[in-house]
């Protein structure tokens, strides 16, 4: 049984359908990129797994049981969402001993995940002094207090800097090979494109695509190739019947799945002067933009 | 319920406001009580009970349970508390539970010290303090209330959610309603939650004289009060169960 399943989860607001019948798996020992456009309904289905959201129909559970079934949680499931919010006249330290106490941890954990997300030296500062990104940190501390198996963040790289984002990624990678199953959500494929290995691409409340980095954002069309020619209608019945079928992209063609190598063979044995030919390899944003349909994310 | 029970006093202890409402309540009392020991004349045994009965904490507690619970809505916390304790039932009987317990215990620190600070006053003006007997009743009448209201403050806080909204009904209702009503019908009024019950459990008038024969007996007042906060509860634990947190 996987770690996190999801299966036919559906989720309306009155009449506004954020979630519809998504269903994915998650593994253990690997980061799973839950990726799609603002509005995608990647919250609200995590939110439905952690019991936040109930959800119209359909199930997520970890190991099979609700989060809210689970005996001691927090040592299952450790989860940081977008909003991870604190009480600002509480310091760090108390905050995690709130939590400490709570899931009857014990309290020697605080001073590790203080270490484990490089807050020790600012503990006992208050949290409503802190910085977007002591902030996140203090959110994965408050998720690892547990020891949990699976860590689960949303939109993780929110307000980060460069080297902020540099470090998270490092972390999620660093939490998957100590065997847990990570999920991160973002709507930027780019900020989690290094760090993934699988992922789940959903738009508009429904799954495009979920496997391997590779397998589903990959390029399912590969290298293709983008020609000019002098005579553009002859070049494409050339290539038609050498079995390339073309697209017609401005004043060139695309020729998905073609090298730019058989392109010129076909042209030279046709005889059809060329203006100009060149490779054009699908970009991941492109694959992305392609499944989800929204190019303005 | 333990873990719970001691996290939600953690986070009490833990801020600020906590601190500053502990501080205000004493102050309050102590100079109320100061100033009448000091300045007073009629010392009959009604006066000198009353005067232990200066205990500014069931206000402070009240609005303290507010703030504990509506807070969770301000800071947006409520999504990680309840993710550190899925069983929201569980998690609003813990609240309301740790409110009325903090209650008590801050009840019984202001009331032990101007106890202390009262009968110091009046033993070196020569005036007999009340007897030993009279500060234990108003000492249990005072824990009582202050817990119950701790208790009912959570409840109004879950159920309005908006912390200003709820310190300002708080404050409206006990310093204009329920007064108002008890004034023009007293015989409703005498129900009143934050004010008037507590009076009679304290068995002083909510205008400051010896009870008067409208209110209700501390028994029946305790139980009305129990009724509030049982009203409150349910409809808080309606809202937050049935409610999805986005």
């Amino acid at each position: 049984m996987a770690p996190v399943e999801v299966r036919d989860l559906t989720k309306r607001f009155g009449r506004v359908v954020a979630v519809d019948n998504l269903s994915f798996d998650i593994r253990s020992g690997r980061v799973t990129g839950f990726l799609g456009p603002n509005g995608a309904g990647k919250s609200t289905t995590l939110r439905a797994l952690l019991g936040l959201v109930r959800p119209t129909s359909g199930t997520a559970t970890f190991g099979g049981r609700r989060y809210e079934e689970l005996e001691r949680p927090s040592t299952k499931v450790g989860a940081v969402l977008e909003d991870a919010a604190f009480h600002p006249g509480r310091t760090a330290r108390n905050h995690l001993r709130v939590l400490a106490v709570t899931g009857d941890h014990p309290l020697e954990r605080i001073d590790a995940v203080l270490a484990d997300v490089g807050l020790t030296q600012d503990a006992d500062r208050r949290v409503g002094g802190y910085s977007m990104g002591m902030r996140q940190r203090l959110g994965i501390a408050s998720a690892l207090l547990g020891d949990p198996e699976v860590l689960i963040l949303d939109e993780p790289t929110n307000g980060l800097d460069p080297p902020g984002i540099a470090w998270m990624r490092a972390l999620v990678r660093e939490q998957a090979a100590r065997g847990r199953a990570v999920l991160v959500s973002s709507h930027l494929l780019a900020e989690v494109a290094q760090s993934v290995d699988d992922v789940v691409v959903i738009s508009r409340g429904v799954l495009r695509g979920q496997g391997t980095l590779e397998a589903v954002l990959g390029g399912d069309e590969g290298l293709s190739t983008i020609v000019h020619a002098q005579d553009n209608e002859r070049l494409a019945r050339a290539l038609e019947a050498a079995g390339h079928p073309v697209k017609p992209d401005g004043e060139a063609l695309l020729v998905p799945g073609v090298s730019p190598e058989q392109v010129g063979v076909v042209a030279g044995d046709a005889g059809i002067y060329l203006v100009g030919l060149a490779p054009r390899a699908r970009s991941l944003e492109q694959a992305f933009f392609a499944l989800t349909g929204d190019a303005t994310s | 319920m333990t873990s719970l029970l001691r996290a939600e006093l953690l986070k009490l202890r833990t801020t600020r406001t906590f601190a500053a409402l502990v501080g205000a309540a004493l102050a309050l009392s102590l100079i109320v009580v100061v100033l009448t020991a000091s300045l007073g004349n009629d010392w009959s045994a009604q006066n000198t009970r009353n005067l232990f009965t200066s205990n500014f904490t069931g206000l402070f507690i009240l609005l303290l349970g507010v703030m504990g619970m509506a807070g969770e809505w301000r800071h947006r916390t409520i999504s990680a508390t309840i993710l550190a304790a899925p069983n929201r039932l569980r998690l609003l009987t813990a609240k309301t539970l740790s409110y009325a317990a903090a209650g008590a215990l801050l009840s019984l620190i202001v009331t032990l010290t101007i106890m202390l600070v009262g009968t110091i006053i009046l033993a070196g003006r020569g005036i007999d303090t009340a007897p030993l007997s009279d500060l234990a009743d108003v000492l249990w009448r005072d824990l009582v209330v202050a817990a119950l209201l701790g208790a009912l403050g959570v409840g109004i806080g879950a159920v309005l959610r908006n912390q200003v909204v709820a310190i300002i009904a708080v404050l409206v209702l006990g310093f204009v309603l329920e007064p108002a009503l008890y004034g023009l019908v007293p015989e409703v009024g005498r129900y009143g939650p934050t004010v008037i019950a507590p009076s009679a459990i304290v068995d002083v008038s909510p205008f400051g004289e010896s009870a008067d024969e409208t209110l209700l007996s501390p028994a029946p007042a305790v139980l009305v009060m129990l009724g509030w906060i049982a009203l409150f509860f349910a409809a808080a634990a309606v809202r937050l169960r049935s409610r999805d947190l986005v």
